[in-house]
Parts: structure tokens; C-alpha cells; sequence
């Protein structure tokens, strides 16, 4: 824990200095205003786009900042020669990595925190009224998904070059959000062989899917029973947990 | 003499697709307490290799290397080990005084020892007045003398450095030379690589010629150089010494 403390703390000064985040931040507050000030068509309820938008906004800025972010960490390491004084530490490859999952998803989950909190303003000063558990069960659940798609950028880069992970990355989640329901659907209907690989597809990929509270907030749906919560929690964890391990197994090899 | 960094018998074979490249052949090396070690060769000749293999950046394949009488792939054995690697590029968005602070903690060095230490190591390499300056706006040499700063954060018994001069200019190339002679007067073992033979010739105590992962001479700088009169430098032993083999 010694070494992961000092990375992590230099990432998130590294991270505060850079202009990305200030650029969403700044993107978001500006149409979550636009938005606000709307009313589209004379819509009764429009309060509820607006929380649509705001929410959709913050969890595709905090994902972006993820994805792009982590995605760098490591071969930005090696490029630049850094990873070498780094490992020259008394620290293990292994620690070396988790302490880059442990920086990405620090910064990640701080931007989303931050925009999340600017959603919950524009919200309140629209409509009035919020659901104080809702909300939080909202803000753990972005904070599990963005652990969990730090956890998969990070695995990728120990493969992959930063373009290719970004992409594979963005693809994955779009099909993920988008098809997850499909597959399962084809899963339970399809004979055979077919049945057998969707099946095996559909619990091996990552389900960012499960962490999506858009449709609950929108609504104003009542917040998740706790269990509901610990099941997600304890899939992150046991999906981090092996995306970490086998990203740890590759590292350890790579020619560096 | 006591072997503070020791290298038996290793050899190391980069595996790529279509053919085995062997960069190190049956390496032998015994370095003392103390010492200045210059590791010379030419491009190819398995200089980085070898350092990367005694830090563990490379899993040994067969051989042993030991620093302070423990095995090296070790990550405690490294606590009092230092390294300068060949041009790096350190994190343009922190300060020295940030970027040693983080390498010192990683150490596990105390925060009350690390704030006087610091400024210390910022006054030896001449930037105590950049100590609040963002990295990303320092030239090649003063990102050299980070470099150098963070290697000795930990006070390190062992200093390996890769290329230290490389990019320096010929001021800077001095004081490195003053500091480096100074670390060994005080006790500090120095293993180094380099290709500016004139530097090795200047400070080093022993030197070890290495082609094609292959030592071709070891031992100390003064057998490897006539007296004046002869005009036998260094440089013309090493072009000698290639050729022949």
C-alpha cells in the first residue's frame, strides 16, 4: 500500500493540471443550462428530459474521461522510460499495475463525482424536489461502473495500443448497452451450439448494462433494495478482481 | 574484496518471432564497494540488457545476479539500490519536488525525512530554484538532472546509471562527473554505462567491454591505457579491442 498511496496521489495533481477535465466539466454545466431553460414543444413533465439528458451526459463524460485516461497510463509509462526508475523501486510489476487501476479509477470516479454533483444542482433547481437514496445509489453505481471500465482499459493496455483500446473499448460498451438484452433474448431462444456461445458471451462480457440508473432516475422510480446494490457491488469486485489478475499475468511477461 | 553487485554466468536470449536474438552471453562481473564500474560498448552490445536484468525489468533466464548479497529479482533487495535510466521523460505535470516526493514515499521514506532530504538533492544537481517549476517546461539536461535527483532519493548503497551524460552539455557533463566522484568518495558503489569513452576514462576505477553480450575485458581503468608518450587511449584499446574480435 506504500507505493499504490504516492501514484495515486501524483496521477490525481497530474490529473487536477490537465485541461480535460475543466473541458467537460465546463461542456456540461453549459448544456445541462441550455437544456434547462427549454421547454420543448410545451411538454408537460419536461423536468424529466432534462434529468435524461443531465444524467446521460454525466455518466458518457465520466466514462470518456475513463476510458481515455486509463487507456494511456501504461504505455505512456513505457514510452516515456518512466516505468523503468518505477520498477526499479522495490515494487512489484503487479503493484505497479493495480496502483494505475487504482489512479484511473480515483480520477475517473472524482470527474464523475464532480459532474454528478453539477447534474444534482441543475436537477434540483428544475424540478424542485430529488430522491436523496436514489441519487446515492446512483452516484455508487457510477462510481462501481467506472471501477469496472477502468479495470477493463487497463486490462486491455497490456496488450493493445492506446487507439486500439480506446476504440475496442467504446465499441464494447456501445454493444454492451446496446445488445446485452438481445443476446440474452437469443441465448434463451436459440438451439445448440448457438445457444451454448451466446450464453458463454453473454456472462463473460462486462455488463456495464447493470450499473445504468437512467430510466430509474428519469422516472423517479423508488431506489434499489440493498441487496440489489451488494449484488452489483460484489460483481464488480469479482470482475475487477479478474480482469486485474489476468492484466497482472500478462504485464509480468511483457518485454519492457 | 567484498562483491557488492555480482553477475554469474547470465545469459539472455530476446525471443521474437522469427529468429533468437542472444544478447548476453555467459556474463561474468564482480563489482566492489566503492567502485566505480564503467560498462562500455558498442550500440547492440547488451549494456541496457544487462542493467535492465540486475533491476529485474527482465526475468533472468539463466544466471545469477546478486546486489548486497541478495538475490536480485527481489523486490526488497532494490531498497538500497539506485537507477538513472537513459533519457527518460519524466511526468511534464509535477513539479521535482512533487516527482521525488512520490519516488521517496515509494520507497516508503518518511514525509519529515523527505522534506529536508529533497531540497538537498534539488541543491545538488542545481535546481533547488526550479523546485517549484512544472517539469513539462524543463530542457533535456535539467530533465537529466531530475533524473539523477530521483535515483539518489533513497540514499541508495548501489547507483546504476544508464547513459548519464547522454544530452548533457559539457558544463553539466562536469558536474555530473564532480557529483558521481563525490557519491563514490562517499562510500557509494557506481555501475554505469556509457558510450562517451573520454567520460568513462575520467571517472571510472574499473571497466568492463562488452560486444555482443560478450565481455571481452574486465578490470581496472589503468591496465586498459598506456602512459602518454605511448598516445594509447582508451578510445583506440576499445576500436582495438572490437576489431580484433
Amino acid at each position: 500500500m506504500t507505493a499504490i498511496c504516492p501514484i495515486v496521489s501524483a496521477t490525481i495533481k497530474e490529473f487536477i493540471r490537465r485541461k480535460d477535465f475543466y473541458v467537460f466539466l465546463i461542456l456540461l454545466c453549459v448544456l445541462l443550462a441550455i437544456s434547462s431553460m427549454q421547454n420543448f414543444f410545451h411538454i408537460e413533465n419536461i423536468s424529466r428530459y432534462v434529468r435524461d439528458v443531465g444524467y446521460s451526459l454525466t455518466m458518457f463524460f465520466s466514462f470518456f474521461i475513463a476510458v481515455t485516461f486509463s487507456a494511456g497510463q501504461l504505455p505512456r509509462e513505457i514510452e516515456n522510460k518512466t516505468v523503468y526508475p518505477l520498477l526499479a523501486k522495490p515494487i512489484s510489476r503487479r503493484m505497479v499495475l493495480f496502483s494505475q487501476f487504482c489512479a484511473s479509477a480515483a480520477v475517473s470516479v472524482m470527474s464523475f463525482l464532480l459532474f454528478f454533483i453539477a447534474f444534482m444542482v441543475f436537477d434540483i433547481i428544475k424540478t424542485g424536489s430529488l430522491n436523496p437514496l436514489l441519487f446515492v445509489q446512483a452516484a455508487i453505481f457510477g462510481t462501481l461502473f467506472l471501477c469496472m471500465v477502468c479495470a477493463f482499459v487497463i486490462f486491455l493496455s497490456t496488450f493493445m495500443t492506446v487507439a486500439a483500446n480506446i476504440t475496442i473499448s467504446i465499441l464494447t460498451y456501445l454493444f454492451i448497452t446496446g445488445f446485452s438484452d438481445s443476446l440474452r433474448d437469443f441465448s434463451i431462444y436459440a438451439k445448440g451450439p448457438a445457444a451454448i456461445c451466446s450464453e458463454i458471451i453473454y456472462y463473460l462480457i462486462p455488463h456495464f448494462d447493470f450499473f445504468n440508473m437512467r430510466v430509474r432516475i428519469t422516472h423517479e422510480w423508488g431506489a434499489l433494495p440493498f441487496w440489489v446494490v451488494a449484488s452489483v457491488g460484489a460483481y464488480t469486485f469479482t470482475y475487477c478482481f479478474f480482469l486485474l489478475y489476468f492484466a497482472g499475468v500478462i504485464f509480468r511477461r511483457k518485454k519492457l | 574484496m567484498e562483491h557488492i553487485l555480482s553477475i554469474k554466468n547470465l545469459d539472455y536470449t530476446y525471443k521474437t518471432g522469427r529468429e533468437d536474438v542472444r544478447a548476453l552471453d555467459a556474463l561474468n562481473l564482480g563489482i566492489c564497494r566503492g567502485e566505480i564500474f564503467g560498462f562500455i560498448g558498442p550500440n547492440g552490445a547488451g549494456k541496457t540488457t544487462t542493467i535492465k536484468l540486475i533491476l529485474n525489468i527482465l526475468p533472468i533466464q539463466s544466471g545469477k545476479i546478486e546486489i548486497l548479497g541478495e538475490d536480485s529479482s527481489k523486490p526488497k533487495t532494490r531498497i538500497k539500490v539506485g537507477y538513472m535510466p537513459e533519457s527518460a521523460v519524466y511526468s511534464q505535470y509535477l513539479t521535482p519536488h512533487e516527482l521525488l516526493y512520490m519516488y521517496g514515499r515509494i520507497f516508503g521514506i518518511q514525509r519529515s525525512l523527505l522534506k529536508q532530504r529533497i531540497p538537498e538533492l534539488l541543491a545538488l544537481v542545481g535546481l533547488e530554484k526550479e523546485a517549484s517549476r512544472l517539469i513539462g517546461t524543463f530542457s533535456k539536461g535539467m530533465m537529466q538532472k531530475v533524473s539523477f535527483a530521483q535515483s539518489l532519493i533513497n540514499e541508495p548503497s548501489v547507483l546504476i546509471l544508464d547513459e548519464p551524460t547522454s544530452g548533457l552539455d559539457p558544463v553539466l557533463r562536469k558536474k555530473m562527473r564532480e557529483i558521481i566522484l563525490s557519491l563514490r568518495d562517499a562510500g557509494k558503489t557506481i555501475f554505469f554505462s556509457s558510450h562517451e569513452l573520454s567520460e568513462v576514462e575520467l571517472i571510472s576505477d574499473k571497466i568492463g567491454v562488452l560486444n555482443k553480450g560478450r565481455l571481452l575485458a574486465t578490470g581496472p581503468i589503468k591496465n586498459f591505457m598506456g602512459n602518454k608518450d605511448d598516445g594509447l587511449s582508451l578510445e583506440n584499446y576499445f576500436l582495438n579491442l572490437i576489431e580484433e574480435k
